[in-house]
């Protein structure tokens, strides 16, 4: 990246920037704590909900193009026996401008972007997508769950985000700009943030402790669909399908009718390879018929299917399926006893 | 893989809202006491004169405010008229679709994945083998065959139900015995025959050998449920037919039909995209896992 793209924003930045997006009538979205002390993605109408205290949100960015619901038509049966269907309405045009998510989730969207748009382009994400600019923040300190390096990724890596955010402890703050759409952004918030020094280096990359490598894994992946070692390795999953909402990659979804009888809509809902119905045919045949099977659709789908597919493992090693199992199943530990073996 | 690749090789995006066209139910046959067949057109007029598609893709057929579910289209693309669809009636959406009338409006998404390799079926022996509900698939194949007959050798029909009474498309079988151009077997289950009953007996993979095909220059196109499917292809290895000339079609549940849900996969292939047509060769490299 070369030193034009960096910017020198002083402390209080941030609440400059949102006001103006503000007044502007751009939508803007930026981290906001809740009660439970969980911090999410959310709405914003000042700078002062937002908050700067997380290690990362707690759903994942990709519920911003990818609602974990949203309405895909609505249908009404006239008195004449037709049927009135309406495709619900595209997304607002108004601009959207995203603070505060990490590297990990940025380059999760590079897993989604090949999802949505490969032979039918799904226009809902598209648009979403479209109308955002997302200004991630570096992190400063991962914790031990945290593992993007092995996936390839980085604390500072720019990977699906238009700027990139490396705050310092004065909130004084460095801004890399990836895209033009980041350099749009930057040029409307000329008066929040000025070109950089070209001395201005950018801070150190915190250390991730866990390593692991996916080419290896997935070697032992091509030869071991069949083997004991997944009945084990999923002794403990409930099936609950909690890693799987909060991936930021996942993104398996049903299709549901909701309504009464002469009126309702079709939605798009967040769905799980976790669960036991997922893959069950009418007939009460099912393909994945254990969570033995379910657990390794996950992990051969992550680091076999999606790499020979689309190029790229779908996992961004944010960590939330580690931190959130009710019962301690860790993909981490898994992929290392894969190694071993 | 089979043709899936032609589509895949296009780097036109289709834009997609799943938004489904309306279709009119035409007229409906009862094949079984479980089974029945919707004849379909488009409400839209353009839409039916534009709509095309190849035997052994499938559609997302909807009853509104019971949901979408997958089925083949039944119909030979020869018969630009109409679609068609067959349905058992086992879960929510195809009880709500028994209970439509002729004039009631569904939903249609389609025509999603590949389709039986015609090209190279070509100046070849055809082997049609089919199981139960399964000839649905087979019928909309045979009929674009037979409507183009002088493109194809000997057509061998090998049809199994587990009872008389199960059989499906029963006018149509007796017509294709009529025909002189096509050879056609019969068969129902030890113990599911009638009286009058004067086809085979027996399992079809035991009448299949009985029959005792040539597999020279032939190509088979088998569908049915998967145990009848997994002893066809135990004879036909039995018989000398290479598993490169043989196709059957996958049925996984899905729910976007065009690679995205994520549910119909079997290893890296999506059944929606990839299949449901597969070359059993191919599908021999595959996890078992369908």
């Amino acid at each position: 990246m070369s030193e034009q793209n960096l910017f020198e924003a002083p402390a209080g930045w941030l609440k400059s920037a949102v006001d103006a997006l503000l007044s502007d009538g751009v939508e803007v979205v930026a981290p906001v704590g809740a009660e439970d002390g969980t911090v999410d993605l959310a709405p914003v109408s000042s700078s002062g909900a937002i908050t700067l205290e997380y290690l990362n949100v707690n759903q994942p960015l990709k519920r911003l193009f990818f609602p974990q619901t949203e309405v895909l038509i609505e249908f009404e049966r006239q008195d004449d026996g037709d049927i009135d269907v309406k495709s619900q309405s595209a997304p607002p045009e108004e601009e959207m401008v995203v603070f505060g998510c990490r590297p990990c989730d940025t380059a999760a969207l590079d897993v989604l972007d090949k999802v949505f748009a490969w032979d039918y382009d799904d226009l809902r994400y598209r648009e979403r997508r479209e109308r955002a600019t997302i200004v991630a923040f570096a992190c400063t300190g991962p914790d031990p769950q945290c593992f993007c390096v092995p996936v390839g990724g980085s604390p500072h890596g720019s990977q699906g985000s238009d700027v990139l955010v490396f705050t310092r402890d004065d909130g004084s703050a460095l801004l890399e700009v990836n895209t033009p759409k980041g350099e749009k952004l930057m040029e409307r918030l000329g008066a929040v943030a000025r070109p950089a020094q070209p001395d201005s280096g950018l801070p150190d990359v915190p250390d991730i402790h866990t390593g692991f490598d996916p080419e290896k894994i997935k070697l032992w992946l091509d030869d071991n669909f069949e083997n004991e070692f997944w009945a084990g390795a999923s002794l403990m999953c409930v099936g609950c399908g909690s890693c799987t909402y909060l991936c930021p990659t996942c993104h398996c979804f049903d299709i549901v009718d909701e309504g009464i009888w002469n009126r309702g809509e079709r939605r798009r809902n967040w769905d799980s390879c976790s669960f036991g119905q997922f893959t069950a045919h009418a007939s009460g045949h099912n393909p994945r018929p254990d969570q033995a099977a379910r657990y390794r659709q996950r992990v051969m789908h992550k680091f076999k299917y999606f790499p020979e597919r689309f190029g790229l493992v779908a996992c961004v090693g944010c960590g939330r399926c580690l931190r959130a199992c009710g019962v301690g199943q860790n993909l981490v530990s898994v992929l290392h006893d894969i190694e071993k073996t | 893989m089979t043709n899936g690749d032609s589509v895949r090789g296009n780097t036109a995006l289709t834009p997609l809202d799943y938004r489904p066209a309306k279709m009119r139910i035409e007229s409906i046959t009862d094949e079984t006491s479980d089974i029945k067949t919707f004849r379909l057109t488009f409400c839209d007029q353009d839409q039916n004169e534009q709509f095309e598609f190849r035997a052994g893709q499938f559609g997302l057929y909807s009853v509104f405010g019971s949901g979408e579910a997958t089925f083949c289209i039944a119909s030979s693309p020869t018969r630009r008229d109409y679609i068609e669809c067959s349905v058992k009636r086992v879960g929510r959406v195809t009880n709500d679709l028994h209970e439509c009338n002729e004039g009631d409006i569904i939903g249609f998404r389609g025509p999603y994945g590949n389709w039986f390799p015609l090209d190279e079926m070509e100046g070849k022996n055809l082997l049609f083998v089919g199981g139960g509900i399964g000839l649905a698939p087979l019928r909309s194949l045979i009929w674009n065959c037979l409507d183009l007959r002088d493109k194809f050798a000997d057509i061998l029909i090998l049809y199994g139900a587990r009872t008389v009474a199960d059989l499906v498309y029963k006018e149509e079988l007796k017509t294709w015995r009529e025909r002189d151009d096509v050879k056609t077997i019969y068969t129902v289950d030890p113990g599911g025959e009638t009286p009058d009953w004067d086809g085979e007996v027996g399992l079809v993979p035991v009448v299949l050998e009985k029959e005792n095909p040539s597999p020279e220059n032939t190509i088979v196109i088998a569908c049915g449920p998967p145990i009848m499917i997994k002893f066809a292809l135990f004879s036909m290895r039995k018989l000398g037919f290479p598993f490169e000339s043989v196709y059957t079609t996958l049925e996984n549940r899905m729910k976007c039909g065009v690679g995205k849900c994520g549910r119909c996969n079997v290893g890296n292939r999506y059944v929606c995209k990839d299949g449901p047509v597969f070359r059993y060769s191919d599908l021999l490299l595959l996890p078992q896992e369908f």
